[in-house]
C-alpha cells in the first residue's frame, strides 16, 4: 500500500529568509567567511576604499574608463607592493600591453608574466594561478581586448574564477575598460585622466593623486545582509 | 594456541620475515584495478598459450581461452582470491569447474612482470628494517635484525606494512629468533588478519613452544606425500609432529621426514643471502594491449613511482629529475626529461609532476610500453636569506608553470628580464626564480607605459619642430586630435655595428581631449607606442 502523500506546504516548515541564511551558513561555512588578508596596493585611496588593500580570495575589478586614467600605475604600484612584501605576483596580460621596461628590473623578479589571448584562455590561466598557493597577487589585465571576445565569455566563467580564488591567499585584480566582471566583490572606477605633467613626478605622488570611485562593494553588502 | 601470550621481546627479534599472502594475485591486482574485490583465479606462468591476456567469464559470456584451448583442460588454477574461495573455488581446479562454481570468476595468468615489480617493492620496503635483507622467495623477504633496536624495529615494521599497503601490497611481518620462526610468525599474522582483521600485520614471537604446538602442519610446508601420511595418522599440528621422537619420525618418513621434524621444532636455521639495492632507479612496463587513454597509463605510472620511491628511500636519496619514455605502437618513441624544482622523496609529488605532464602529451599512436627513470639526488638542505622571497610550495609552482606553458605556450610564460639593449620593447621571458632576493627601494618616476603591440601607425602633423596634430586609430579613431603638450624628442639608437641596428625618435604627447601617449618616429614613419597610464 503506498504511503499517504502529505502536502508539501504542510510537511515543510515555513522557510524564512533568516532561516534560509542560517541553513546556508551551516551547510556552506566556507562561502560566507570574511578574510583578514589584504594586499595593499600602495595607492592610498584604493587601500582606504577596500579596507586595507586588495582582499585575498576575492576579485577586485579596476575599471579604467579613459586613456591615462592611471590603471597601469595602479598595476605597477600593486606589483611593487607585492615585491616589497616579499610576495609573488602574476600578471595575465590578455591585451599584451605590459611593458617590463617601464618598471625597475629588480621590481620584476617576483613576477610571472603570462601573455595570452583570448579572454577565455586568460581566465583559464588566471584560474591555474589562483589555485597555486604561491601568489599573493594575480592581476588579470583585459584592457585592449576585442569586443567580440567579451561576448564569448559566459558569466559562469567569472563565478568559476571567484570560486577558485576563494579558498586561496591570492588577491585577484581584474583590469577592464568598462564594468564587466559580475563576480567582483569590489569595483573601482578610474575616470580622471592624468596629464603630461605627471611624467616628472615620483610614482608615489602620482598614486596619491589617483581618485578611484567605489562602484560596488558586494562584500559590504553581504556583511550587512548577514 | 590462542591462549598463549604473544608479546614482543627484544632478545627474540633477531629476524623478520615480510610476507605477502597470495602474492601472485596481489601483484596482478596492483596492475589491474578492475580485479579488486572480484573472484579471481590464476593459472601458472608455464601454462601461457601466448594469446595475450586473460578472460573474463562474466563479461565475455564465453568460455575463457584458458579453459578451451591454450591451457589444458586438466590444468588447474594455482591461486584464487578470497572472493573465489568463498564460492568454493580452490587451487587445483580446472577452468570449467571453477566457472561452473563461480560463473563471474575472472581467470587470468600470473604476470611475471607484475610479480617482478611487486617483489622489487617488497624488497625495497624491507630495507627500512635493516640493511641485510634476503629476497627469500616470491612475496617473501627475510631481514637480519641482529643489532637493531627492538622497539624501533617494531615501529618500523608497522610503518612498512602501511607503506606497502599504500603501494598496493598487503603484507604481514613476523619477528622471531630464527628466519624459520619469523616465517611462521608472518604466516600466523596473516591468518590472524584474515580471520578477524585484528592486529596491525606485525607479530612478534615470544613463547615459541606454545606457538608451534598449535600451528597447522601446512605452515612447515610438508611434501604432499608426507602431508597425506600425517593426515592419515591424525597429525595436524606442529606440536603433534614434535611429540613423535625425531628418530622414530625419520625412520618412518626418511630424510624428508627428518627435515620436516626439524622445521616443525623451529630449530632449523640458515645463513641469509643478502640482496643489494639497485644502483639505477628505473622501472619498465609492457602493456598487454596498446593503451590509448590516460587512466591505465597513470595507474601503472603510480605503481612504478611507488616502487622507485621505496628504493630511493632505502638508499637515503631523493628524486632530482624524472625521465619518462613511452613506446608507441607505430615503433615511435616519446621521451622527456622532467626536472624537479628541488629533490623530493614524496611519491605523491612525483606522481603529480608526471600526471600533469602526461595530461598534455598527445601521441601519434597508442602506447605499448612505459619506462620511468628517476635520477637520484641528495635531499635538499638549505637556508634561505631572511628577506628573500621563497616559494611556499615549489613543487606546486613548477606544476603551475607547466600547466600555463601547456595553455598559452612556453614562450609566453616567465619572468621578464631586460635584454642588453636600449631597443624599445625588448625583453625576454626567463624561468621564474625559486628564490628572489630582497627588493631594492622603488625610486621610479612618471606614468607607466602600456604598450600597443604592435605599435599603432599614426599620421603626425608637425609645427615648429613639434607634434601638432595626430591621426591614429589607437587614439580616437579617424578623427584628428590636437596635441595640448609634448615632451621630447629623445633620439635613441643602438646595435649600429650589426644588421639589427635601430634608431628612433621618441615623443610623449598629451592630447587636447585627454590621454598621454608615447610616439616614435622611425625615418618618416610615425607610430603610437602606447598609452602612458
Amino acid at each position: 500500500m503506498p504511503a499517504p502523500s502529505v502536502p508539501l506546504a504542510v510537511a515543510a516548515p515555513r522557510l524564512t529568509a533568516e532561516a534560509l541564511r542560517r541553513m546556508l551558513a551551516e551547510r556552506f561555512p566556507e562561502s560566507g567567511r570574511t578574510r583578514s588578508g589584504e594586499l595593499p596596493t600602495g595607492v592610498a585611496r584604493i587601500d582606504e576604499a577596500l579596507g586595507g588593500g586588495l582582499p585575498a580570495g576575492r576579485l577586485t575589478e579596476l575599471v579604467s574608463v579613459g586613456p591615462s586614467s592611471g590603471g597601469q600605475s595602479v598595476l605597477a604600484a600593486a606589483l611593487a607592493s607585492a615585491r616589497a612584501r616579499r610576495a609573488r605576483a602574476a600578471l595575465v596580460d590578455a591585451g599584451e600591453g605590459f611593458d617590463p621596461q617601464a618598471l625597475e628590473d629588480q621590481c620584476l623578479r617576483h613576477l610571472v608574466w603570462v601573455r595570452c589571448r583570448p579572454i577565455l584562455r586568460a581566465l583559464q590561466a588566471a584560474e591555474i594561478l589562483v589555485r597555486d598557493g604561491n601568489f599573493a597577487l594575480v592581476a588579470l589585465d583585459l584592457r585592449g581586448t576585442a569586443g567580440a571576445d567579451w561576448r564569448r565569455v559566459p558569466a559562469t566563467a567569472w563565478y568559476r574564477l571567484q570560486r577558485a580564488a576563494e579558498p586561496g591567499e591570492a588577491a585577484v585584480l581584474v583590469q577592464t575598460g568598462e564594468p564587466r566582471v559580475p563576480s567582483a566583490a569590489y569595483r573601482l572606477i578610474l575616470d580622471r585622466g592624468l596629464g603630461l605633467g605627471a611624467m616628472g613626478e615620483p610614482r608615489e605622488e602620482i598614486a596619491a593623486r589617483l581618485e578611484p570611485a567605489l562602484a560596488r562593494d558586494a562584500a559590504h553588502r553581504l556583511r550587512r545582509a548577514g | 594456541m590462542t591462549k598463549a601470550r604473544w608479546t614482543m621481546a627484544g632478545d627474540t627479534m633477531k629476524f623478520a620475515v615480510v610476507r605477502a599472502e597470495r602474492f601472485a594475485l596481489q601483484a596482478l591486482r596492483r596492475t589491474e584495478p578492475g580485479l579488486a574485490g572480484r573472484p579471481v583465479g590464476l593459472f601458472d606462468l608455464a601454462e601461457q598459450d601466448g594469446d595475450g591476456g586473460g578472460e573474463d567469464a562474466a563479461s565475455t559470456g564465453r568460455r575463457p581461452a584458458a579453459a578451451t584451448g591454450g591451457v589444458p583442460a586438466a590444468s588447474g588454477v594455482v591461486e584464487v582470491s578470497p572472493e573465489a574461495e568463498a564460492r568454493e573455488v580452490g587451487p587445483g581446479m580446472d577452468a570449467p569447474l571453477a566457472m561452473a562454481r563461480c560463473p563471474d570468476i575472472a581467470l587470468r595468468r600470473r604476470s611475471a612482470e607484475a610479480e617482478r615489480e611487486a617483489q622489487a617493492a617488497l624488497l625495497a620496503a624491507s630495507f627500512a628494517l635493516s640493511p641485510r635483507v634476503e629476497a627469500t622467495a616470491a612475496g617473501v623477504c627475510t631481514v637480519d635484525l641482529q643489532g637493531a633496536d627492538p622497539v624501533r624495529t617494531a615501529a618500523a615494521a608497522r610503518r612498512l606494512v602501511g607503506e606497502l599497503a599504500a603501494a598496493g601490497l598487503r603484507v604481514t611481518v613476523g619477528l622471531a629468533r630464527t628466519p624459520l620462526l619469523a616465517g611462521y610468525a608472518a604466516v600466523w599474522a596473516a591468518l590472524r588478519a584474515a580471520g578477524t582483521m585484528a592486529g596491525e600485520g606485525v607479530f612478534g614471537l615470544n613463547d615459541e613452544k606454545a606457538f608451534l604446538a598449535g600451528l597447522p602442519v601446512a605452515a612447515a610446508e610438508p611434501p604432499a606425500e608426507i602431508a597425506d601420511i600425517l593426515l592419515r595418522w591424525g597429525v595436524r599440528t606442529l606440536g603433534a609432529v614434535t611429540a613423535i621422537p625425531k628418530a622414530e619420525f625419520g625412520r618412518r618418513l626418511g630424510a624428508e621426514g627428518v627435515a620436516l621434524w626439524e622445521r616443525a621444532s623451529g630449530e632449523a636455521t640458515r645463513v641469509l643471502a643478502p640482496a643489494r639495492l639497485p644502483e639505477k632507479f628505473e622501472g619498465e612496463w609492457d602493456f598487454a594491449e596498446p593503451v590509448e587513454t590516460l587512466e591505465p597509463l597513470l595507474f601503472l605510472v603510480r605503481r612504478l613511482v611507488d616502487r622507485l620511491m621505496l628504493e630511493l628511500k632505502a638508499a637515503g636519496l631523493a628524486a632530482a629529475a624524472l625521465r619518462l619514455a613511452l613506446r608507441l605502437e607505430d615503433e615511435g618513441r616519446y621521451e622527456r626529461e622532467l626536472p624537479l624544482p628541488e629533490p623530493s622523496g614524496e611519491a605523491d609529488r612525483l606522481f603529480r609532476v608526471l600526471h600533469t605532464h602526461l595530461e598534455q602529451v598527445r601521441t601519434a599512436a597508442a602506447v605499448t610500453g612505459l619506462r620511468l627513470e628517476v635520477k637520484p639526488g641528495r635531499p635538499l638542505v638549505k637556508q634561505p636569506g631572511l628577506f628573500d622571497t621563497g616559494l611556499k610550495d615549489p613543487q606546486g609552482f613548477s606544476e603551475t608553470l607547466a600547466r600555463l606553458a601547456a595553455l598559452v605556450g612556453a614562450e609566453n610564460v616567465g619572468t621578464p628580464q631586460p635584454a642588453r639593449t636600449f631597443r624599445p620593447d625588448s625583453c625576454r621571458l626567463a624561468r621564474p626564480e625559486d628564490m628572489v632576493p630582497a627588493p631594492p627601494p622603488h625610486p621610479a618616476r612618471g606614468l607607466v607605459l602600456r604598450r600597443f603591440r604592435p605599435a599603432a601607425p599614426a599620421r603626425v602633423e608637425m609645427r615648429e619642430g613639434r607634434p601638432w596634430r595626430i591621426e591614429a586609430e589607437a587614439v580616437g579613431g579617424a578623427a584628428t586630435r590636437d596635441v595640448a603638450a609634448c615632451r621630447g624628442p629623445w633620439h635613441e639608437s643602438g646595435e649600429w655595428w650589426a644588421d639589427t641596428r635601430w634608431a628612433c625618435e621618441r615623443w610623449q604627447v598629451e592630447l587636447a581631449g585627454g590621454g598621454v601617449y608615447q610616439l616614435t618616429r622611425v625615418g618618416a614613419a610615425w607610430a603610437v607606442e602606447g598609452v602612458l597610464d
